[in-house]
């Protein structure tokens, strides 16, 4: 009997997500586990992993068509089963109701009667599907073993820049530094989507360097991809963007299918960012739809700054020897490959300072009355990504080492730039940092991410003229904002985690304490 | 040791090692030198080999060419190169052809040194920077030492090549010190460059003065402040142009940043520019940079002297722009 897959509610809040990419094509084998799809969900860009051996025999919803959960979005066919014969019944179905190119595509109709696998339907999906439309019988209740952690990965925190590169009046960190530019340049497409050397389109060439050109012809890069989205001047493509591409693959991107039928091709749900103009036409408007994330940031943000009764406290920092103990490290490292930025020691010291004040490492439940302290940090680190920003969450970073902090977050934030977090990276945050120093920016108050109970606003290191005895002193300083629930934690408790994060960073010895 | 001291300590022990060699030029015997590099030479070595001359380069240049072709080492000092732009015809048409025009029947074997660009507030016809002039001419080696060691051994090497050799010096780095070999035959060959620093990140490619004033500091900032991983080169010598080695360092750093104190078109920089795009294209990342003067006659005023001239911020951003950062 065919298996039918259907829109799977990635987390709590899911009612409908985007097919973002297919992985698989119609013929293609799939065994169980293989990621089959990527989904966006409200939150996320995720991966859906097959659960069923089979062929992919009929794929019901095209990229950039969004769905309810439920719905279902291709059927798959068994070892016993022609998958030709398969798709011509699903396919037959489909057409009998021709989806319009909406935005919200309708679910998909049943499938005929004789194949359904009425015996097999579990459950009916858990969400609250918004759909008067009739759900397929055999939506698989994958749903139910998907759930995410409660908590939401998108941020409570200001908008935020990863905090990997806070270093910039010492050493900028290499891996933040570079991906940093390149997410805040991804955005201005001031070239054309031609081909590379030829354009198409508006006839412009894709601007690379040397370089870059050589490394993707060596890698099979193809530079129209990328084409006015390098970061160099003028959008011209360099080396570390080929690099980059060649490390992480192709962003999810819009679909071109062919659409049968002649068809209009579907609107995606969210259009690209590339192809924005730069600059609003003088004398025109210019609409931006809210994505999905944005609607999300949205109200994640107007909640959390409306129930939460913020409060906030800025201490400052003398950097000095916790930038002369990265360098001396560093060196030490050198051979390993490894260069830890200030942040890493900055994760640290929030680590063993909130083992040392639980009342910060703690989620707030309002349902039951209570406060839950945590017994790890699971550190959420705010990351900025060209259309809204993401808390990916590293968990139990209270046991990592600053070597592990280090590749773990690298990890991390390029997955979270990616929008490839795993599951459970998306959420389970006890406390969260958020950073704008690679901005110049002193210091800012950050939006607390429910149900945690406090964030850490990081600001720039940056020489300041600082009194000690009678004398005024140049001293690389940080400013530190701590913003906390009121219910949850007072002034006093607030203040003494940071005297405690203040010591930790000026003799970081005190870590070890 | 002195950057003079070296100069003078190779021209003795070469003077030493052979009786053809000899030192000419304005107060270079009686008045123990302009900027003293000959002090003491004259009572070491006579006034048969410690000559002064008139106040006319075009003469003692002259003469100096006369006396290579016959068969003698002369050592020609100038007191600035400026002054050569009257006797360019004894440099560039005699000396340089020589070789060349009588079919290798004679060879010119002579140095000629002195103080070379903007050493402060020489003013506009006192400031020139003869490298790119010279740097041009097939025929001409060119040399530009940057620290007193170096400077002791490329005079020599100089002294005993058997072409016309331009040494170039600055009158600002006469008092820079550093150890010095005193091994007589301590001698850096003719057309290599020094890779001073090696790094990953970008090439820097200087010579001479603006090493001792901007660029060494430059690169300490570079690397200190801002995470750069500089590789700096110190061409030494300017013709013949050790293309290899720069290029090696660019298709590893991808990145290339020339500087000097010349003007940038048809700047010395430019020449090495033109011998570097190609074999290093397929390896660049970003548009190689030029750090060079302003296109202004050189000020008098100390401040506009020192605002036409490369700068540690201009180099700062120079290289900051070619890693894109």
């Amino acid at each position: 009997m065919p298996v039918e897959i259907t829109m799977p509610q990635l987390s709590d809040t899911m009612t409908e997500g985007t097919i973002v990419k297919w992985h698989k094509r119609e013929g293609d084998k799939v065994k169980p586990g293989d990621e089959i799809v990527d989904v966006e969900t409200d939150k996320a860009t995720m991966p859906f992993e097959a659960s069923e051996a089979g062929t992919l025999a009929h794929v019901a919803v095209r990229e950039g068509e969004r769905v309810p959960v439920g719905a279902v979005i291709a059927v798959l066919a068994t070892a016993k089963e022609n998958a030709a014969e398969v798709k011509k019944g699903a396919a037959g179905g489909q057409k009998a109701s021709a989806a319009p190119p909406a935005a919200v595509a309708p679910p998909a109709p049943p499938a005929p009667p004789a194949k359904q696998p009425a015996a097999k339907a579990p459950a009916p999906a858990p969400a609250p599907a918004p759909t008067s439309a009739p759900r397929a019988a055999g939506a698989r209740a994958s749903a139910a073993r998907e759930r995410v952690p409660p908590q939401a990965p998108i941020a409570g925190a200001a908008a935020s820049l990863e905090s990997a590169s806070l270093s910039e009046v010492h050493e900028p960190d290499e891996v933040g530094h570079g991906a940093t530019r390149e997410a805040a340049t991804a955005v201005p497409p001031i070239l054309g989507h031609g081909q590379y050397g030829h354009g198409e389109g508006n006839g412009r060439r894709v601007l690379a360097s040397p370089l870059a050109r050589r490394i993707a012809a060596d890698k099979g890069v193809d530079l129209g991809q990328l084409a006015g989205m390098g970061s160099g001047p003028g959008g011209r493509i360099v080396q570390r963007d080929v690099l980059g591409f060649a490390e992480r693959g192709p962003a999810p991107s819009a679909p071109e299918l062919p659409t049968p039928g002649g068809a209009a091709a579907p609107t995606p749900a969210t259009p690209p960012a590339a192809q924005l103009p730069q600059r609003v036409p003088s004398g025109q408007n210019q609409v931006v739809p809210l994505s999905k994330m944005r609607t999300s940031i949205a109200a994640a943000l107007q909640r959390s700054k409306q129930q939460i009764p913020h409060f906030y406290e800025t201490i400052d920092v003398d950097v000095e020897a916790v930038s002369d103990l990265r360098a001396k490290l560093n060196e030490r490292l050198k051979a390993e490959n490894i260069r830890l930025s200030l942040a890493d020691f900055i994760h640290k010291a929030v680590c063993a300072a909130l083992i040392a004040h639980p009342a910060l490492n703690a989620t707030y439940d309002e349902k039951n009355n209570q406060i839950v302290r945590h017994g790890d940090v699971n550190l959420g680190i705010a990351v900025a990504i060209p259309d809204g920003l993401i808390v990916p969450v590293l968990h139990s970073a209270d046991q990592m080492g600053l070597k592990e902090l280090r590749r773990r977050s690298a990890e991390l934030i390029e997955r979270a730039r990616a929008q490839r977090l795993k599951r459970d990276e998306g959420g389970g945050g006890t406390f969260t940092v958020s950073s704008l120093g690679t901005y110049g920016i002193r210091e800012f108050s950050a939006i607390i991410n429910p149900p945690q109970v406090a964030i850490l606003a990081v600001g720039a290191a940056e020489k300041r003229a600082v009194v000690r005895g009678d004398a005024v002193v140049p001293r690389t300083t940080m400013s530190l904002t701590l913003s906390a629930d009121h219910r949850a934690v007072d002034g006093a408790i607030a203040a003494e985690f940071l005297q405690t994060l203040k010591a930790m960073l000026e003799e970081p010895g005190m870590m070890l304490v | 040791m002195q950057f003079r001291e070296a100069l003078r300590s190779a021209m003795t022990e070469e003077m030493e090692r052979d009786e053809n060699v000899f030192l000419m030029g304005e107060e270079v015997a009686q008045y123990n030198g302009a900027y003293k590099v000959s002090e003491g030479m004259l009572e070491k070595f006579g006034p048969r080999r410690v000559v002064d001359t008139p106040i006319s380069e075009a003469a003692f240049s002259g003469l100096g060419v006369g006396a290579a072709t016959a068969g003698l080492r002369p050592i020609i000092e100038f007191m600035s190169w400026s002054f050569t732009l009257v006797c360019l015809d004894q440099i560039m048409n005699n000396a340089a052809n020589i070789r060349y025009m009588s079919g290798g029947q004679f060879k010119c074997p002579i140095t000629f040194r002195g103080g070379n660009g903007i050493a402060h507030q020489l003013a506009a016809t006192h400031s020139h920077r003869m490298e790119s002039v010279f740097s041009r001419v097939p025929g001409l080696v060119v040399v530009h030492p940057s620290t007193p060691a170096d400077a002791k051994g490329l005079l020599k090497s100089a002294i005993r090549c058997d072409d016309p050799v331009i040494f170039l010096e600055n009158e600002k780095m006469l008092g820079d010190r550093g150890d010095v070999p005193d091994d007589p035959d301590f001698t850096l060959p003719l057309g290599v460059a020094n890779v001073e620093r090696e790094g990953t990140d970008v090439t820097l490619v200087s010579y001479g003065r603006p090493l001792q004033r901007v660029v060494r500091p430059a690169v300490e900032a570079l690397v200190k402040d801002h995470g750069v991983d500089v590789e700096l080169i110190d061409l030494r010598t300017l013709r013949p142009l050790d293309t290899e080695t720069i290029v090696n360092s660019v298709k590893k750093t991808n990145r290339c940043v020339i500087v000097d104190e010349d003007w940038g078109y048809c700047g010395m920089g430019s020449g090495v520019l033109y011998k570097i795009q190609k074999p290093c294209f397929d390896y660049l990342d970003a548009p190689i940079e030029y750090v060079h003067s302003d296109e202004i006659p050189v000020p008098f005023n100390h401040f506009l002297e020192e605002a036409m001239m490369p700068s540690v911020d201009r180099i700062v951003a120079a290289v900051k722009e070619v890693c894109y950062r």
